[in-house]
């Protein structure tokens, strides 16, 4: 087959033989420039620093003739590539042929070479040469460094006033807040035993809820964007965090730093979930993920706020601050970690490991900063633990559930540490009783008692024990077939309320610990909250509209369980008490004070029976005016009353009715029987 | 004393209206029963029969001649209070909320769901229930905004205002005392919590004049729907969500308290 040639086609006869012009019209004006078309691929081109990113320079390097060089760059290769591969190196020389004592080394990416910095940086080669090593870029920006030092400009002092002018208050009276009418109301009240005081009140000063800082300074309220703190006497705004859907927040103790929590914002590169923030500044530390807000505070603060602790998988992350890095530059392993808290009162964590194969569970007291474990105590046949510090950090109470070896029931034991004695001996109380059933333990503040609820209703016992100092633990007084399922000790010790909240209707017992005596037994229905004010003089329980949805209020008690006040408000939702800044009295002082009560309670006395009279007079007086107001509208009311009796004869046809007796003739005479009893007699058959 | 405890009627009582005179005390309830009873010892007179729906409202002439009542039957029957004899009745587009007869007795009043008259804003939520005093220079007004309001009838003035934290169904004003009355207790719906509240739902007494509550008398087992004094302000009654109706004859300490001023 023969190939043929390519030919050209026959002409089309209906084709138009001038090509169409592609030039330009002969005015036009190119207005895009090379940026807009081809943006993309001219950020694709190489540029001149390029690379540079990737560059350390490594100092302290020995000085070597290039007999010696060979090996040098060898040891510096096995030093060096195990940060990433070195893609380009340099050994600058002197005049003389010998390394000037520095050199260039490039990796493949900017991440190896700050690797490199970070773990290169101050390595020991020999006694003579301390490698320091830094990236190219760095040199760049110190030498740029303006020669001229410019003042920063000095921001205006914001004064916000005395922000501790609650405690001035003349008649010590504390505040609280008051969310009502579902959320849309904020109110601040001085408490007075008569009748709540204002001091604030706000529409939608917050957007979910509201919570005082440890020491009662700051007030903090939640909106969309994110948190806001208020203080000083008029509540001004002292400080706003920017978070995006904050949903949680916590304080470090010391209130310096404020921690929140928002489920919105996190990516893998800007961890944002969990954001530190200091307080006076508004700058923000530094922010963390987070997996799952479950046990909120996730990072629990050391009393003092020096540190700050998290847990993961098998890694207990300490922090301090003020530089929020990790301590020692690391985390601490430790294999199957539960649980950890600290010391109320030392820095000291206290952490617990379940049973591992045959190792057996053990609950660690461990020193910080030092790391030293100065207790380590052995359960064995643990099912679970929970950590109860007392408030000082005087003793620390482990809840263990065990089910001892050849039984199937399970069994509580409270480990008792006694924090403040040599090498921390641990007591053992056994607790008899079904620990499945949601029991309360509670320290007593300021002392060393403490309470317990254990059993299933409707046998619930409350048992409270004294921890001696002679090394027993005694079971002062038991309770039983009490309605309790939570136990709330005045802050200040001695006083305890046991209450039944929720299910258990708001059953309420005042008990005195100090003989084991119940003051008082009461009931607030359907009660879902107990607060203590931060003194302990007075108790406040509420119905919470977030848990029921009638008769919200909150009543006041004295701490014996006396009722003051019952405060009705529609939709009331939360009362907090505004915390109390630590007593700025020494030791010795407090006991002058107490010395000397008698004097000051009867100065206490006679004011008191001064307002309280001066009351009943303002209410006496009062009713009198009320009266008065009234007395002169009913008369004028009758006495048109009277003019329009006429009328009213007419309606009813001249009968007189104005008074039961206008008209005795037409009273009848009647007898009426009155039912007293029935009885049933059953008629023989 | 004793209450003297009316059972005659199988659902919630509505309404209950004393007589002029007092010695009557009719009760209407959701049953579609209306019955006369004497206020004196508790022993029932008759029933209305006739009504097909739940009876909302009473009234009775100044004479004891004729008994009003309107129904959720779309009707308003007249009758004859002695024999119980249906008298007339008129037909109504929708529900009769409230019905009453005028101070002669010859013009009789109703209101329906559709329609309604003179509009006082003066609470925040629904109006329960108006009642005037015995000698009609005042009303009171029972409203689910937890209070309960004194007015003039005359110039509607705004008098007193008595708060509770509870929606108010009834109130009533006390003919010889500065006293009123109020019943009223949760909605039916949020009456959700038995046996612990047993007998707990209470009628007020509150002074008119100092607007402060001085008693509480406990004893129906569910919401109070209307209160009523007797004529002579010895006694007063109440009608509960319970189907029961209460007369309290007041103890002598009742008219001698008074509050200190």
């Amino acid at each position: 087959m023969n190939m043929h040639d390519t030919e050209d086609m026959p002409p089309d006869v209906d084709y138009d033989e001038d090509e169409p012009s592609f030039s330009d019209p002969e005015d036009f004006v190119d207005d895009i420039d090379d940026e807009e078309l081809l943006g993309d691929l001219l950020r694709e081109k190489p540029q001149e620093a390029d690379g540079i990113d990737s560059v350390i320079v490594v100092d302290n390097v020995p000085q070597v003739g290039p007999e010696r060089l060979e090996k040098l760059k060898n040891v510096i290769h096995k030093i060096f590539s195990k940060f990433g591969k070195i893609t380009n190196e340099f050994y600058p020389e002197g005049p003389d042929g010998s390394t000037k004592g520095y050199i260039f080394l490039e990796y493949g990416a900017p991440t190896q070479a700050l690797d490199a910095v970070k773990n290169a940086d101050g390595y020991k080669l020999d006694k003579q040469h301390t490698f320091r090593v830094n990236v190219f870029t760095d040199f760049d920006k110190y030498m740029n460094i303006c020669d001229e030092w410019e003042t920063p400009e000095k921001q205006p002092f914001k004064d916000f006033g005395n922000m501790r002018h609650w405690m001035e208050d003349p008649d010590c009276r504390d505040q609280y807040s008051v969310i009502y009418e579902s959320g849309e109301r904020t109110a601040i009240f001085n408490n007075d035993p008569k009748d709540p005081i204002v001091a604030e009140e706000r529409a939608r000063w917050t957007e979910t809820y509201v919570r005082w800082s440890p020491k009662g300074t700051y007030l903090a309220t939640f909106h969309q964007r994110g948190i806001a703190l208020w203080g000083g006497e008029k509540f001004k705004q002292i400080q706003r965090f920017s978070h995006q859907g904050v949903s949680l927040i916590d304080f470090s103790p010391c209130e310096r730093y404020v921690v929140t929590f928002s489920p919105l914002m996190d990516t893998k590169e800007d961890p944002q979930a969990i954001i530190i923030w200091d307080i006076l500044t508004g700058q923000k530390k530094r922010g963390f993920h987070c997996e799952s807000s479950a046990h909120w505070p996730i990072f629990k603060w050391s009393h003092d706020g020096k540190f700050f602790a998290r847990m993961t998988q098998d890694t207990l992350s300490i922090y301090e601050t003020p530089s929020m890095g990790l301590l020692d530059k690391k985390s601490l392993k430790i294999s199957g970690i539960k649980d950890f808290s600290w010391s109320p009162g030392d820095n000291i964590i206290a952490f617990w490991v379940p049973e591992d194969k045959d190792i057996p569970a053990r609950v660690t007291l461990m020193q910080l900063p030092s790391r030293q474990e100065i207790r380590v105590r052995n359960l064995f046949n643990v099912v679970d633990c929970k950590l109860h510090w007392q408030r000082q950090g005087d003793y620390l109470c482990v809840k263990v559930d065990r089910t001892p070896k050849g039984t199937q029931g399970v069994v509580t034991n409270f480990e008792i540490f006694r924090m403040r004695e040599k090498q921390v001996p641990v007591d053992v109380v056994e607790m008899k009783g079904d620990p499945e059933s949601k029991n309360a333990f509670a320290w007593e503040p300021n002392g060393s008692k403490f309470a317990v609820l254990h059993g299933e209703s409707p046998r619930i016992n409350a048992s409270f024990y004294h921890v001696k100092n002679n090394g027993k633990i005694e079971l002062i007084k038991m309770f039983d077939k009490q309605q309790a399922n939570s136990i709330f000790w005045s802050p200040q010790g001695q006083f305890m309320v046991l209450a039944g909240l929720r299910s258990m209707n708001g059953a309420l017992a005042f008990v005195d610990t100090s003989d084991c005596t119940m003051m008082n037994i009461a009931e607030h229905y359907m009660a879902s909250d107990v607060e203590w004010d931060p003194t302990g003089r007075y108790v406040v329980t509420s119905v919470s509209w977030w848990s029921h949805k009638v008769d919200n209020a909150y009543w006041l008690w004295t701490f014996q369980g006396r009722l003051l006040q019952k405060n009705n408000k529609d939709r009331f939702c939360q009362l907090l008490w505004r915390p109390r800044p630590p007593t700025l009295l020494p030791l010795d002082a407090i006991k002058a004070i107490k010395k000397d009560l008698k004097k000051y309670s009867k100065i206490f006395e006679q004011k008191d029976r001064l307002s309280q009279s001066k009351a009943s007079k303002e209410l006496v007086d009062k009713r009198r005016s009320m009266m008065e107001d009234y007395r002169r509208y009913r008369e004028a009311a009758l006495l048109q009353h009277q003019e329009q009796k006429a009328a009213r004869l007419e309606l009813r046809g001249g009968v007189d009715t104005d008074e039961l007796d206008s008209n005795i003739d037409d009273w009848e005479e009647e007898t009426i029987e009155f039912f007293i009893n029935e009885e049933i007699i059953p008629l023989g058959e | 004393m004793k209450p003297i405890l009316l059972q005659g009627h199988e659902r919630s009582i509505t309404q209950i209206k004393y007589n002029r005179e007092g010695d009557l005390l009719f009760t209407v309830a959701k049953d579609t029963v209306a019955n006369v009873w004497y206020s004196v010892n508790g022993e029932r007179l008759g029933t209305y029969n006739g009504h097909t729906g739940a009876v909302w409202c009473v009234d009775c002439d100044w004479d004891t001649k004729n008994v009003l009542t309107g129904s959720a039957d779309n009707s308003c029957r007249l009758w004859d209070c002695e024999t119980g004899k249906q008298l007339a009745m008129l037909n109504t587009s929708s529900a009769v909320r409230t019905c009453g007869f005028d101070f002669s007795g010859n013009i009789i009043m109703f209101s329906t769901d559709k329609q309604m008259g003179y509009q006082l804003k003066e609470h925040s939520k629904q109006i329960n229930d108006i009642q005037t005093s015995v000698d009609l220079t005042m009303v009171i007004t029972a409203s689910k905004d937890c209070s309960s309001k004194l007015f003039d009838s005359t110039t509607l003035d705004h008098i007193k205002t008595f708060k509770t934290e509870r929606p108010v169904n009834s109130a009533a004003i006390s003919p010889i005392m500065d006293h009123v009355v109020m019943g009223g207790g949760q909605e039916a719906m949020e009456v959700t919590t038995t046996s612990t509240r047993i007998g707990k739902f209470e009628a007020r007494f509150f002074h008119a004049a100092y607007e402060e509550e001085f008693g509480r008398v406990k004893g129906h087992f569910g919401p109070i729907n209307c209160v009523a004094f007797h004529p002579d302000g010895k006694s007063y009654s109440s009608g509960g969500e319970d189907g029961y109706t209460r007369i309290h004859y007041f103890d002598p300490q009742y008219f001698d308290f008074e509050l200190e001023a």
